[in-house]
């Protein structure tokens, strides 16, 4: 009982504050995450996922992932699309912060009404920028036509490169909004009297913006990046209801064909081992996103 | 014994093509009078009396008719006897496949399910299938329909209905551009030149990189006489050669690969194409919709002999559910006038001979479907077919955006299937 007690004396007591949520995350988070794993380092297919044995192959599926073309294909296109939204959403939604910080009439209404990307469904996005993206009936072709740009209508969704700028471009619109709020956020707490002493010492806007805002604001640049990348990375939605992965797997991410391989083609072990490879990356950049958030809290 | 189920694998497989090449013709033939002395014979086999319970019944026909028919069927079930309530639930296509995944590894399934034909066998493999060999019979339906519910000689389900590919066309521009109707395919890429103009493409299929892709390109390699299995062959690259040319004449539009089989119907029927291939189910949905289009079909232009797709869906009890009350509840929706009122509703043909006969009579339309089902050709049955299906959709994927040649096209998807094959 004595034991008990000194066990609970000083900090220990917290541990039993976080037992219930560190119950939680074990039984629905944990052990999805562990029973994955050991899918893919087994050979379940359609023969034997309800009967029949199921051999521990170790890391057979990996070694395949490795020279599966489509596999290849969609890690690059996955960093491509992650990495091209990431910039185009971050300077987008950066230069709107910068705006909306100023303060003209309807400033408030208009940054809310910028959320409305973020607030719709993905799905209803995705189907509007398919419309939008069509070739002949797309209203992106009509514009371009008339605005003398093109000469032919650009067939979008229909040839590789430029499916995967539009699936870009649909991610963009969706992120900057996401990006916006955030940064807003972090320049409200930069405090106005140092633009206005850097004023009276004769600073432009430009030294201001590189000698203020930016490094004041590095934390909160560091956070929207990192959460940036983790919400990108992992877009599966966007890209199926457009694109399914095509044409001809040219739009396929990591999430998109871990999904094809285990419910279209029945190749269990496989899809789960893409999965798990996405997970890994995303483990890496959580625990980044940690480490920053952690020498922000020591600051 | 990999070698040997692989064998085995290649039997069925083999046979079943044969015989659904085979199957239709008893259908002409055999004598309209015989229709209701055989649907008798197909009373239950081994119907119990002590059937009993809840059967929940998945399905994922999305059309509101299709959805209200079976639920015409249900509540009539439902209202005729007071042991069993069968009750049915839809899950949408895209998700139909996974949700039965998913069901079957954490044993979470209905009792009964209808699914497309191609994807049985690999359900049937898994396991989560009953075998109802000896419990429901099935000696008068086409054989092609039913080998594509049998795995290694076992029976694991019962064919709903079926479906085939032909040629619609647009009698307005067809006669506009001063042309016949295209049987061959140097006629349709003929024709379908003539009567591109303005914002009308001449022809199109479905061409999506998945089962309803192949399930329309699949009829161009058969009508060479290669099968589904030989893609790098003579008649498998002129199938593929065929596609590009009709893609660089500019009569096929390149977005086909991203229209289902009803946005290309929704296309034909808005007057934005001139013909094109699709099935027996969306006759219903055009008569009410465009009533006063003036469209019709025929068979499939050929290359060297008629072929076309057969589709469908199929019944499957499902293994450990309410196994013998699903089975009286199929009894019932196969009987002849509940099928004939199923098959009029949902626009297909029905599997069983005796019924099919005597189906449309005297609608020129669906009589072209009928005498077209005996070149229908099955896919499958084979478990990893969606593999199959996976390596020729993106074959065919890559001729029409230009980025293989189909020679290389072919070869890529053959090294493919015979990695499959030779398991």
């Amino acid at each position: 009982m004595k034991k008990v007690k000194t066990f609970f004396r000083y900090d220990n007591i917290g541990l039993l504050f976080i037992l219930p949520a560190f119950i939680y995350m074990m039984v629905f988070v944990g052990y999805p995450i562990l029973s994955n794993i050991l899918l893919s380092l087994q050979d379940v297919s359609v023969r034997n996922l309800v009967k029949g044995e199921k051999h521990f192959i170790a890391f057979a599926n990996y070694v395949g992932l490795f020279q599966d073309a489509v596999f290849l294909k969609s890690v690059k296109n996955t960093l491509v699309f992650t990495i091209s939204c990431l910039i185009f959403q971050f300077l987008i939604g950066f230069l709107l912060a910068l705006l909306f910080s100023k303060r003209f009439s309807f400033a408030k209404t208009v940054r809310g009404l910028t959320m409305i990307p973020w607030m719709m469904p993905m799905t209803v996005t995705a189907l509007m920028f398919k419309f939008m993206f069509s070739t002949d009936v797309g209203i992106i072709n009509y514009i371009f036509t008339k605005l003398g740009l093109i000469q032919s209508n650009i067939e979008w969704l229909t040839t590789p490169g430029t499916a995967m700028i539009a699936v870009i471009v649909a991610n963009v619109w969706i992120g900057i909004p996401f990006n916006t709020i955030l940064l807003s956020t972090g320049l409200t707490t930069i405090p106005q009297e140092l633009y206005e002493s850097a004023s009276v010492d004769g600073a432009n806007s430009f030294q201001k913006l590189t000698r203020i805002t930016l490094p004041l604001l590095r934390p909160t640049i560091e956070s929207v990046l990192v959460l940036g990348f983790i919400y990108t990375f992992k877009v599966y939605d966007l890209v199926y209801v457009m694109t399914e992965g095509g044409p001809v797997n040219s739009t396929h991410l990591l999430s998109t064909y871990s999904y094809k391989l285990s419910f279209d083609m029945f190749q269990y072990s496989k899809g789960s081992a893409v999965a798990n490879v996405l997970f890994l990356i995303l483990l890496l950049v959580g625990l980044l996103y940690l480490k920053i958030t952690m020498e922000g809290e020591e600051d | 014994m990999k070698k040997l189920i692989a064998t085995l694998l290649t039997g069925v497989m083999t046979l079943s093509l044969l015989a659904g090449c085979g199957a239709p013709g008893a259908a002409s033939t055999a004598p309209a009078a015989g229709a209701a002395e055989a649907s008798e014979a197909g009373e239950p086999v081994a119907a119990s009396e002590d059937a009993a319970g809840d059967v929940t019944i998945w399905y994922y026909w999305e059309t509101a008719g299709h959805q209200e028919a079976l639920d015409h069927i249900i509540q009539e079930f439902n209202g005729q006897q007071d042991k069993i309530t069968v009750q049915a639930k839809y899950v949408p296509f895209a998700d139909f496949k996974k949700q039965l995944s998913v069901g079957a590894s954490a044993g979470e399934l209905p009792d009964l399910v209808i699914l497309d034909n191609p994807d049985h066998a690999s359900y049937a493999a898994m396991g989560i299938f009953a075998d109802i060999t000896d419990r429901f019979d099935v000696s008068t339906y086409y054989p092609g329909p039913v080998n594509s519910c049998t795995l290694d000689g076992r029976l694991y389900g019962v064919p709903f209905g079926s479906n085939d590919l032909v040629l619609f066309y647009n009698e307005d521009m067809l006669a506009d551009a001063g042309c016949d109707v295209p049987t061959t395919w140097d006629e349709l890429l003929d024709v379908a030149k003539k009567t591109t103009k303005d914002n009308v493409y001449g022809f199109a299929h479905c061409a999506l990189q998945n089962e309803e892709g192949t399930f329309n390109f699949l009829p161009w390699v058969w009508s060479t006489g290669q099968t589904s299995y030989e893609i790098d062959s003579e008649g498998g690259i002129k199938a593929l050669e065929f596609e590009k040319s009709l893609v660089e004449s500019g009569a096929f539009p390149k977005e086909a690969i991203n229209w289902t089989q009803g946005d290309t119907m929704n296309q034909f029927i808005s007057g934005n194409l001139a013909m094109m291939i699709n099935g027996t189910w969306q006759i219903p949905t055009m008569r009410e919709e465009v009533p006063d289009l003036k469209w019709n079909v025929a068979f499939i232009p050929k290359d060297k002999q008629d072929a076309s797709g057969l589709g469908g869906e199929n019944y499957a009890v499902i293994a450990g559910g309410n196994e013998e009350a699903a089975i009286a509840f199929l009894q019932y929706a196969t009987s002849k006038d509940t099928c004939l009122y199923m098959m009029e509703h949902m626009g297909y043909i029905s599997s069983d001979s005796t019924i099919a006969e005597n189906q449309f009579d005297g609608d020129p339309v669906y009589q072209v479907f009928v005498d077209e089902m005996q070149y229908a050709n099955a896919r499958g049955p084979l478990p990893e077919w969606p593999d199959i299906s996976d390596a020729i959709s993106l074959a065919f994927n890559k001729v029409i955006t230009g980025e293989s040649a189909p020679a290389d096209a072919a070869k890529e998807a053959q090294a493919t299937i015979d990695s499959i094959l030779g398991q």
